[in-house]
């Protein structure tokens, strides 16, 4: 008796996961239709892939370096991780940002810098080809503060979009599609920042994952 | 630490002096005056110029000194000094300091002008070298040392003795065995004393107590006295004691004086209010204690909050500024409320201040990341080119009455740019002070693009005090002793930056 019940509970409880699963992706798929899929770079760490996102990411790729806190949290480290090819500065931006949402792939000692629970809204550019980076307010709201935590943020998404798209010039970080004073009370969002290249720990830099 | 050594060598000096008959007058001495003590220095007059020889300097500063190739090179504290013979000229850490007259080479001694020590010396040791002509004191170091210049009215009814106080100094007068004491909240006083004029009320003005008291000998028909203070300016204070005849002189009014010494009247403490010292680059700071009201800040672990730490650390600076180098102190809050950054420049900008200094807590990504570290602002390159602009174009404006005046404009948005050289020299002087008294970061002076810096019109370094997302900072930042240690550093900080404008200003 016992044994049947717990098999039935399980069997719900997996239909359950299941179904929440499929509905969640949907979901994401019918609210930002044009954002491609974040791809979590599953062929390093496949042993934590969800099921609904199991297959390598399918298309041509670009080996992009996003930028995440190194180990001394004071810098910015560049992991190199495949990212869809995208056509045009806006769409390739727009997939850079959102590999670099994701967590670090299979690096314990690589911390993302973007607070939790921050989605992005959308990516424009400019004729003088900076970079308009719309994230919306769990950014701000989710952020631990302090200035090193705020320039690392900041600078992870700023030095992910110029380093990969060299001609991308500056890049200004907008907040539920407006423009903003700080992100956590320090750094001045109100203008497009260029690369910041002293927050780049130097010496082998640029570790792989695999 | 006046050791017989010394006047050995200061008689030495004078007989070598008499000898050549190059000295224009009688060799004097100076007095060097730091925390541990004083100490004589020879003077020598050459050219009616006052020279010490570089051999003095040995003993008090540590210097080292080696001859070559027509010159002489001093080391004073791993930074070198390149003296010529003739010249007026030195490098000092690699920087050309002008003197008002040439070093010399006579009878195989190095001398140097006198102002070499302030100008000079004090740039290699990093040290403030403070010269008082008129007290022949050298101060060394940060000390409060206020010139207090005695003058002496006399008259039938009794003579007052007034001293003018600079800058502002806290003093009380009370009166002990048989003399008054006027005790100054100082290390020592700079105290110039006229010569007595004839009269029967005061005997003598004269040092007493480790310098740091003024002791008034009362002459035979003193019987009593009376006080008052006034501040004629902002910068310097007047206490004036009126020495009053006997009861036997003046009936009644001061029977009770005559018996027993003259009661202590209560303390006179003339902090009334805060002036800015005189004649300094700096006169005016601004503290920023950074976020407020609902912007909290970092949060520490134990739910500490940066808005918090920020405004106690503020205070504290605050008082020490105010108490040891009387310049003028503002806070851009003084509680827990929300300011925005625009209004916090503003506000110094408004009271042209000439410091800005904006106190944050740092929180990192992982609890083990600790430290202090020091910004100044970073600018884009655009931000560069409206700098340049800025310095350019002084705007002409019709003035009242007829004619024109050139306005110098100051975008708002780049008003920190032409500040920068000055901002990292400070965030240099914020660091040295810092590390020697608290844990650094790795990275202690950085560049960045903070928000708060950018609209000050004045040098201006923004201080991360510490992480509070690390538990053991968070503990230490909510201590006195750690907020002590960070206000003590940012204050010595504060008098290097002004020693350093002051020698850039000569």
């Amino acid at each position: 008796m016992l044994r049947r019940a717990l098999i039935g509970v399980v069997a719900l409880v997996a239909a359950g996961l299941f179904g929440w699963l499929v509905m969640s992706a949907l979901a994401r798929l019918l609210s930002t239709p044009a954002a491609p899929l974040p791809e979590p770079a599953t062929t390093e760490s496949p042993a934590v892939a969800p099921p609904v996102a199991v297959e390598p990411a399918a298309g041509p790729h670009i080996k992009a370096t996003l930028f995440f806190a190194a180990g001394d949290g004071q810098r910015l480290v560049g992991v190199q991780q495949d990212v869809p090819l995208a056509e045009g500065t806006v769409a390739q931006a727009r997939a850079l940002i959102t590999a670099l949402l994701a967590a670090p792939a299979g690096e314990a000692t690589l911390v993302s810098t973007i607070p939790e629970g921050t989605t992005l809204r959308g990516v424009y550019v400019s004729d003088r080809l900076e970079v308009f980076v719309d994230l919306d307010a769990a950014v701000r709201t989710n952020h631990k503060g302090g200035s090193m935590q705020e320039l690392l943020t900041v600078y992870s998404i700023v030095n992910t979009v110029t380093v990969n798209l060299p001609t991308v010039s500056a890049v200004q970080i907008l907040i539920d599609g407006k423009e903003a004073d700080t992100l956590a009370g320090h750094v001045d969002l109100r203008r497009p920042l260029r690369k910041n290249e002293a927050l780049i720990l130097t010496s082998d830099s640029t570790q792989s994952p695999s | 630490m006046l050791r017989p050594a010394t006047v050995l060598a200061c008689l030495c000096l004078a007989l070598t002096a008499a000898a050549d008959g190059w000295s224009q007058g009688s060799p004097t001495t100076l007095t060097l005056l730091s925390r541990e003590g004083r100490r004589a220095v020879p003077v020598s007059m050459i050219n009616n110029q006052e020279y010490v020889a570089v051999d003095d300097l040995a003993g008090p500063f540590g210097t080292t000194a080696r001859e070559a190739a027509g010159g002489l090179t001093i080391t004073a504290r791993g930074r070198t000094i390149i003296v010529t013979a003739d010249q007026t000229v030195v490098s000092a850490a690699g920087r050309l300091v002008s003197l008002p007259a040439p070093s010399l080479k006579r009878d195989n001694r190095w001398l140097v002008p006198v102002d070499f020590l302030p100008r000079a010396l004090a740039v290699a040791l990093e040290t403030r070298l403070d010269w008082r002509r008129a007290s022949r004191l050298m101060i060394v170091g940060d000390l409060r040392v206020p010139r207090v210049v005695a003058r002496i009215e006399s008259g039938a009814s009794g003579t007052s003795v007034t001293f003018e106080i600079s800058p502002v100094t806290p003093a009380r007068v009370s009166a002990e065995s048989g003399r008054l004491l006027v005790q100054f909240e100082a290390d020592a006083l700079d105290l110039l004393v006229p010569p007595l004029p004839q009269q029967p009320f005061l005997a003598g003005i004269a040092l007493a107590d480790a310098g740091t008291t003024v002791a008034v000998t009362p002459g035979p028909r003193y019987g009593a006295f009376r006080s008052s203070t006034s501040q004629p300016d902002a910068s310097s204070s007047r206490l004036t004691l009126d020495l009053l005849p006997g009861a036997t002189d003046l009936a009644g009014a001061a029977a009770a004086a005559t018996a027993a010494p003259a009661p202590a009247p209560p303390p006179v403490d003339l902090r009334a209010s805060l002036p800015p010292s005189p004649a300094t680059g700096v006169r005016t700071v601004v503290i920023d204690p950074g976020h407020g009201g609902d912007e909290l800040g970092a949060q520490g672990p134990r739910g500490s909050l940066e808005k918090e730490i920020t405004l106690a650390v503020a205070r504290r600076l605050r008082t020490l500024i105010e108490g040891r180098l009387g310049m003028r102190v503002f806070l851009t809050r003084e509680d827990d409320r929300t300011i925005s950054h625009d209004d916090r420049s503003a506000f110094a900008n408004s009271r042209q201040a000439d410091l800005f200094l904006s106190i944050h807590a740092n929180a990192a990504v992982r609890s083990n990341i600790k430290g202090a570290e020091v910004y100044y602002l970073s600018v884009e390159r655009a931000d560069a080119e409206a700098r340049k602009r800025a310095e350019d174009a002084a705007v002409i404006l019709p003035a009242l009455g007829g004619g024109t005046r050139a306005i110098d404009l100051i975008l708002w948005e780049t008003a920190q740019a032409r500040y920068l050289e000055q901002s990292a020299a400070l965030a240099v002087a914020i660091e040295e002070s810092l590390r020697s008294r608290v844990e650094m970061s790795p990275r202690a002076v950085q560049q960045a693009p903070f928000r708060v810096l950018v609209g000050a019109n004045m040098p201006a370094a923004l201080v991360e005090i510490g992480y509070v997302s690390n538990p053991d900072q968070e503990q230490q930042l909510g201590s006195a002793d750690y907020q002590t240690a960070v206000a003590e550093a940012l204050l010595e900080a504060i008098v290097k930056f002004r020693a350093q404008l002051e020698r850039t200003a000569q």
